[in-house]
């Protein structure tokens, strides 16, 4: 054998001659290349540049002069900016509705119902869908006369009655909040089904031995249980409902009040060329998110067991 | 150990992060250099043209183009040049029939197409990559100063300027960057089997007796008077259009006067200019003359609707009418009228270059020469601007039938801007946001307002003037008042 591994290496020439441990490091370097690379790429970078662009007036092609803080301070004087976030409310107040369905939806699934794998696939089915798709889709759903029109014509509405849904501005943003909650909304529900699964089912056992009925189950045992997994939903939603894009972009083009912050970002950069301010707008709602987020961060401490245990034992001290 | 591996790796990354970011700003500053210096080579061969050779390699496709002759010269030329488009309707069967003519003539050279829906935004993105390809139309939001950083000069606008229509839209420093793929007439699409079924006999020839008209299109047939194509974006950028030549019958409006008018869009006495242009939509839109639905039209169906005589009338450039023609049953009662607005008693209508074809400067030589070859064959041979409805490019040609209702009607082509204020114009409409003739937004506001009642229409103007005195200020462009 000790022939044989001679050969070898004189034919493998270079990388043969490493030791071991040598040959490792080589070949964790070269696995990790590959995602870091596409990592530095594609994230880091275009964020970097993203930063430096927000202190130019630029187009995308031409001259740059650096101005400095002057695109922040135009955010905050522009009406449309904060017209803009304020439209992200409806899209918050959509996403806790969201996670209620979620979780209404992954409680009864998880239990032994008839079909559930049926109705797991058929809930999960709109995340599978391009966001490009979907808003064409609700496009012809919320045409007047058409799908959505025709369906309540069925159970008794009078067509000629039924308001223009995209265009009333008392209700498009429902409607574009509630396209956003059909699509995302099955993501959440999977996510919460797999934590489901994971609760130890002797608690459950105990608790029917207890007394408990399903409410108190549910309440007691499964939300406690599946709490983090609650929380980073919510981070998620919370998130996403202030950088809305897909929906009022594709199904309204931004247009009767429905510009979100991110349609009216992109407006400014590819329409009017003033990628500075766009991009001292996107930096902005990067802080806004990890303000958000630091917030729930420190909720979601002030709930968490470390927390309750740390106090519990400062006050024992005390006494 | 193996933290040490890892450590060692990312420091490798960080360092290949860097280098990358060098080696993509040197590349980028290089190509800005090579730029400089095919302009500068480009200025040295017009004036060199005259007494040397057109021919040599150096001299590029600057020299070339005006006095090659298709078909005889540079016949076996080896390229593959990819041309984008706006016009995604006609790839497969009209610029595929044009492919086959020029291969007639050049059978080594390869040409694909590739279509833009969302062209003037995405085009303007695609390039600053440098790599999208090696002829497509010119967008709007390259300034006139910036034309030689991603287009190589075709030909000295000297050359070209007793041949050619709208040449100099397109041209800087006596080089011209883009060739006009066909011009466009501004007036208004409508059906005519429709109008004269409501009882109109006289086309209408101020605002006022547009909206009657469309008022009685509305009361006596089932037709839809004015189609907004709100949803589309783009097509509400026509609307611009009509501001300048139409609305003031003054060649130098647009380029010469806008940029240091003061408050442009005012309200004027003689019921003309850019006010009466938007308030025409704006009366339109409030009176319920429109869809009823503007968040759900649809472009393409659009053209068989107004081809059947379901929609009566649509604001669009002479580009359009061809697309309606060709959509349905009844070509025929597809026609074409002049603006409505009347200046000191006489109509106007603008007479602009659609998308100007340019050459990409980073096409090698021979893609440089056989694009300048093709485009000759476009404007020249293909009878793209005839046939698309438009006037054609090489002047003296015939115009088509079309535009038989622009008897009597002065067409106005817009005079270039003064010399040192190329880029005036597209500075101040960018900085402004209201990006006329670029981008919807300011049009589509028109409409949502109306629709809904949420902003009168004079409050929207002066909001567009304040914007347009802060982007002269910025630009520091004297207001004349």
């Amino acid at each position: 054998m000790p022939h044989n591994f001679t050969n070898q290496k004189r034919l493998r020439g270079g990388m043969g001659a490493m030791t071991m441990k040598n040959q490792q490091r080589i070949v964790t370097a070269v696995f990790l290349a590959v995602p870091l690379i596409l990592l530095f790429m594609f994230t880091y970078f275009p964020f970097f540049k993203m930063i430096q662009f927000s202190f130019y007036d630029m187009k995308y092609i031409g001259k740059r002069t650096w101005v400095g803080l002057q695109n922040y301070k135009d955010i905050f004087s522009r009406d449309d900016c904060f017209d803009a976030l304020k439209l992200s409310l409806y899209y918050m107040v959509g996403s806790v509705v969201q996670l209620s369905l979620a979780l209404l939806f992954a409680a009864l699934l998880t239990e032994k119902t008839k079909g559930s794998k049926f109705f797991r696939g058929a809930l999960y089915f709109p995340c599978l869908i391009g966001g490009i798709a979907v808003g064409f889709i609700f496009k012809f759903f919320f045409t007047h006369g058409f799908i959505l029109d025709t369906l309540l014509s069925f159970v008794g509405f009078d067509i000629d009655s039924l308001p223009y849904w995209l265009k009333d501005t008392k209700i498009n943003n429902w409607m574009l909040v509630a396209t956003s909650v059909w699509r995302y909304m099955g993501q959440n529900m999977v996510l919460f089904i797999g934590a489901m699964a994971s609760v130890d089912t002797t608690q459950y056992e105990a608790a029917e031995i207890d007394g408990a009925n399903r409410w108190q189950k549910f309440f007691y045992i499964t939300l406690p249980s599946i709490k983090t997994i609650v929380i980073l939903n919510l981070i998620l939603a919370i998130s996403g409902s202030l950088s809305a894009f897909e929906m009022p972009y594709v199904v309204t083009g931004g247009g009767f009040g429905t510009s979100t912050y991110f349609v009216l970002m992109n407006t400014l950069a590819h329409k009017n060329q003033k990628v500075g301010l766009a991009c001292a707008m996107a930096v902005f709602l990067l802080t806004l998110i990890l303000i958000v987020t630091g917030i729930q961060k420190y909720v979601e401490y002030r709930m968490s067991d470390d927390y309750s245990k740390k106090h519990q034992s400062k006050r024992g001290a005390k006494i | 150990m193996k933290l040490k591996a890892l450590s060692l790796t990312l420091a490798a990354m960080m360092l290949m992060c860097a280098t990358s970011c060098t080696s993509s700003s040197t590349s980028s500053s290089s190509s800005k250099s090579t730029s400089e210096k095919s302009s500068d080579s480009s200025s040295k061969d017009t004036s060199a043209t005259d007494s040397s050779d057109a021919s040599s390699k150096e001299a590029g496709t600057a020299s070339s183009y005006s006095t090659a002759v298709l078909g005889k010269d540079n016949t076996d030329i080896k390229a593959d040049l990819k041309v984008l488009t706006q016009r995604t309707d006609l790839i497969d069967t009209v610029f595929a029939g044009y492919i086959k003519k020029f291969q007639a003539m050049y059978p080594n050279v390869k040409i694909s197409y590739e279509g833009i829906t969302d062209y003037d935004g995405d085009m303007t993105t695609r390039l600053t990559s440098g790599d999208w390809g090696d002829i497509c139309g010119i967008p709007t939001t390259v300034e006139k100063s910036e034309l030689s950083t991603y287009f190589a000069p075709i030909a000295s606008l000297s050359e070209l300027a007793d041949k050619y229509e709208f040449i100099d839209t397109k041209a800087y420093n006596d080089n011209v960057y883009g060739i006009p793929s066909t011009g466009n007439v501004q007036g208004v699409v409508y059906n005519k089997a429709v109008w004269k079924n409501a009882g109109i006999t006289v086309l209408p020839k101020t605002p006022d007796e547009f909206i009657d008209d469309l008022s009685t299109i509305k009361a006596q047939t089932d037709s839809i008077p004015l189609y907004t194509n709100y949803a589309a974006g783009w097509a509400l950028t026509a609307w611009d259009s009509y501001i300048g030549g139409c609305a003031t019958g003054d060649a130098a409006f647009k380029n010469q006067i806008l940029p240091h008018m003061s408050n442009p869009f005012a309200k004027n006495d003689k019921g003309n200019g850019p006010y009466a242009v938007y308030d025409i939509l704006y009366r339109a839109v409030s009176q319920k003359l429109i869809e009823d639905d503007p968040t759900t039209t649809d472009w393409e169906s659009c053209k068989p609707r107004i081809n059947d005589g379901e929609i009566a009338t649509m604001v669009l450039g002479s580009w359009a009418v061809p697309q309606m023609q060709q959509a349905g049953a009844n070509p025929n009662d597809i026609g074409y009228m002049p603006f409505p607005i009347t200046v000191d008693g006489k109509q106007y209508a603008s007479a602009s270059a659609d998308y100007c074809y340019g050459i990409n400067v980073k096409s090698s030589d021979d893609e440089k020469t056989a694009a300048a070859l093709y485009i000759k064959f476009l404007t020249e041979q293909s009878g793209f601007a005839y046939d698309q409805g438009g006037i054609p490019i090489v002047k003296g040609e015939k115009y088509p039938d079309v535009l038989s209702a622009f008897n009597g009607v002065d067409l106005v082509v817009d005079e270039a801007s003064l010399p040192g204020e190329e880029d005036l114009f597209t500075k101040i409409n960018n900085d402004s946001e209201l990006s006329l003739e670029s981008d919807q937004t300011h049009v589509a506001r028109i409409i949502e307002s109306a629709e809904t009642g949420s902003e009168k229409y004079d409050d929207i103007i002066k909001d567009w003037n304040a914007a347009w005195t802060k982007a002269q200020e910025k630009n520091k462009a004297q207001i004349n008042k």
